[in-house]
């Protein structure tokens, strides 16, 4: 994975400002981001995506209010060492939740047949 | 403001170039100025530089007449002017001697990042003469940057290094316009865009606010030009 798939953004997926706070939790929830790490400067990270800095400022202040990231003055940002791992983990798996909903939602199957195509799918992969 | 327009019309022989356009650029905003040929986006741009006079209206820049702010201000224009001759050692000292906010060593520093060739610009593809014009570009002090159309033309390698430079250069009291129609590139670093489409503003909005109601900057360009 390079660095920048692992911040991959939608412009039409809503701001982006949210949409990098999701891939923060995203990347913790997998363990790709763990506590204590420091992320991207503001600026660095918004030269990696192509992002005006402001936008990048402004998720961090979220992720920062959040609990998940603390700013060491003159050191950088960090994850903090108390982020809630778990918390993110589940709000990651149920936004999977729900996309997976929304689209089979849409086919008109019920809850068994996606259910059933979603454990097929889940032990064809184990294999 | 830094630069605002009051009703300005500016009439070609041919065409009209914008029609009564009032517009505010307060310091420290990242500005995308987006259209497609002849919408006034370039007339817009040169109108705030001082480069053409209004037929009507009265545009300020720094408090003034745009004329009087002229060194104060950077303007990139789409002509490409670099004599052929000149290398990247050349430019630095036509810089140095024309303007005094050129700062060499951050121009210096921009022909690494950017990756210009050391050679003469005869021998520089379109890619490498659009990076040295906008190293000489970002290498002055200014509060106001106008950018007409610095990605157009040149690859998709150079246009990412155009825009890294800007996210890295960009000092937060200071406010960029620049147009351009590779809008999909380019919209995740303006904070406002102004669609201009046959000579006025047919939106002008905040980009983060249009993907909060579900639009990306380019389906909202899409939606002003159908």
């Amino acid at each position: 994975m390079t660095n920048t798939d692992r911040w991959t953004l939608d412009m039409d997926a809503g701001p982006i400002y949210v949409q990098i706070g999701v891939r923060v939790k995203e990347q913790l929830a997998r363990g790709d981001l763990v506590p204590g790490e420091k992320l991207p400067s503001a600026r660095d990270l918004a030269a990696l995506l192509s992002v005006n800095p402001n936008t990048v400022a402004h998720a961090y202040e979220r992720l920062e209010a959040d609990g998940v990231i603390e700013t060491k003055r003159g050191l950088g940002t960090f994850i903090r060492e108390d982020a809630p791992v778990a918390g993110t983990k589940k709000e990651t798996l149920d936004a999977a939740a729900r996309r997976f909903v929304n689209d089979t939602r849409r086919l008109g199957v019920s809850l068994e047949e996606a259910v059933s195509a979603l454990k097929e799918v889940w032990n064809a992969g184990q294999s | 403001m830094l630069a605002s327009l009051d009703h300005v019309t500016k009439r070609y022989v041919k065409a009209d170039g914008v029609l009564d356009l009032t517009l505010g650029f307060p310091a420290g905003e990242v500005v995308g100025v987006l259209g497609l040929n002849g919408s006034g986006k370039s007339t817009l741009l040169k109108l705030i530089a001082g480069l053409l006079t209004p037929t009507d209206g009265t545009v300020r820049v720094f408090g003034e007449r745009p004329r009087q702010s002229r060194s104060k201000l950077v303007f990139l224009g789409e002509q490409d002017a670099l004599w052929n001759w000149m290398t990247p050692k050349d430019a630095e000292k036509f810089m140095t001697g024309v303007y005094e906010d050129f700062d060499a060593k951050r121009f210096q520093e921009l022909l690494e990042v950017l990756d210009v060739p050391r050679r003469k610009t005869k021998a520089m593809s379109k890619g490498e003469r659009g990076r040295l014009r906008l190293a000489m570009s970002l290498s002055r002090d200014s509060k106001l940057y106008l950018l007409d159309e610095p990605l157009a033309g040149i690859d998709l390698i150079s246009r990412e290094k155009i825009l890294s430079s800007l996210v890295r250069e960009w000092h937060t009291d200071e406010t960029i316009l620049l147009s351009t129609h590779e809008v999909a590139e380019a919209e995740g670093l303006f904070e406002r865009v102004l669609l201009m489409k046959a000579g006025r503003v047919a939106l002008d909005a905040k980009a983060e606010g249009l993907r909060d109601e579900g639009k990306s900057v380019v389906d909202a360009f899409r939606e002003v030009l159908a």
